[in-house]
């Protein structure tokens, strides 16, 4: 049992239980909140990966980092064209 | 020791994730997302990535949950579909299953990483003694030069679907004296991070994401009202990153011949201004993510 192994399972938990979510939920928030703790359960796994033998791996540590960024800008996105299909229409 | 506070660390971010994705309130959901951006973040920690928890615990769990508590009083509940047991039975084996899959390929990959070596071999050139922060603004600078192009996307199209803005409601008489230290504090953190990012843990996103947090209290707090002056510098200052990154690619192209190929010994002040400038724009671009733009009047 390494710290390596032991966030390898936590991430994949939060892969499975994203992705149960996405098929099993008609909610466009609890949708949205799935997508963001499969991103989050993406970004352990490849940090558990990236910490190899003592030296850490700056390179997938970039990839998270932009990531988190793009996720973001997508979560805004998404909940922006959720409350146009659910909102009041003043056309 | 450490062990036991990982499994512990580990199981915790499970339970909770599972309790936030199955209960059937919205403001418990979203302050479980919250509570696992933050053990996410301390994990990161645990496994040798404080740039990206710092990132994690600031954009995933702050601004993101704050996007989420914002949707979640203006979504209706969706209608409830009933599905067959057989199908849950299903969705949740083939989840397990994959689960179960992502497990063993991680654990049974072989092999070490080229690139901490290469890194390492380059980071005196680069400018910068962060790695992440190297990778992220002088070997893969191109990656970042889109990334701040997806956000510039995602912008318009805030703009174009035009979400309500937010309406400051009447806050406690707390509200005042917590905004007075968290907002200075927020700024001055924000020049902290942009400035240790060149060599310790921190950076642009960073400290882009705190700037924006600060100005969220302003406007939800109704210190400052989002009129149409201020949206206009908004915008102008979210557009300025991606303005100031296109040109330094184009300066980089016309000096050097490569894009994003910093002339010999400057890389340096090419990193700073920009990440400067992202600085600025990733905090203007995260608040109108949350306030919207409103729309303009149809003539």
């Amino acid at each position: 049992m390494t710290p390596d192994f032991i966030y390898t399972c936590a991430g994949s938990g939060l892969v499975g239980l994203a992705l149960y979510r996405l098929a099993t939920c008609s909610d466009m928030l609890l949708r949205v909140l799935s997508l963001n703790v499969l991103g989050a359960g993406i970004a352990v796994l490849f940090l558990a990966l990236a910490r190899d033998a003592g030296m850490t791996d700056a390179v997938p540590q970039a990839f998270v980092l932009t990531g988190i960024v793009v996720l973001v800008g997508v979560t805004g996105a998404l909940l922006a064209l959720a409350e146009r299909i659910d909102g009041p229409h003043d056309e | 020791m450490s062990l036991a506070f990982d499994i512990l660390l580990a199981v915790g971010i499970v339970i909770i994730a599972a309790t936030a994705l199955t209960t059937r309130d919205r403001i418990t959901s979203v302050a479980g997302f919250v509570v696992i951006g933050l053990l996410v973040a301390l994990s990161w920690v645990r496994l040798g990535a404080p740039d990206v928890a710092l990132a994690e615990a600031a954009i995933g769990a702050g601004l993101t949950g704050a996007l989420l508590l914002r949707s979640a009083g203006r979504l209706k509940p969706a209608t409830r579909t009933t599905l067959s047991p057989s199908y849950r039975i299903i969705a949740a084996l083939i989840a397990t299953g994959l689960a179960g899959a992502l497990v063993w390929v991680v654990y049974t990959l072989q092999g070490n990483s080229l690139y901490p070596a290469l890194v390492s071999e380059r980071l005196l050139e680069s400018g910068v003694t962060n790695p992440v922060t190297a990778v992220l603004l002088n070997f893969r600078a191109f990656d970042t030069l889109l990334e701040i192009a997806v956000l510039f996307v995602a912008l318009i199209l805030i703009r174009i679907v035009a979400p309500p803005p937010p309406q400051p409601v009447a806050t406690g008489e707390l509200m005042l004296p917590f905004a007075r230290i968290v907002v200075p504090m927020c700024a001055f953190l924000a020049g902290h991070l942009l400035w240790q990012g060149a060599s310790e843990p921190g950076g642009a996103f960073q400290a882009g994401a705190l700037l924006a947090g600060a100005m969220l209290v302003l406007i939800l707090g109704g210190f400052a009202m989002p009129t149409p002056r201020l949206m206009y510098w908004a915008n102008m200052i979210a557009l300025s990153g991606l303005a100031v990154f296109a040109l330094a690619a184009l300066g980089t192209e016309a000096l050097t011949g490569k894009l994003l190929l910093y002339p010999n010994g400057t890389a340096k002040i090419w990193i700073l201004v920009i990440e400067a400038a992202l600085t600025l724009s990733i905090a203007a671009t995260l608040c109108l993510l949350f306030c919207g733009m409103p729309r303009r009047p149809l003539k």
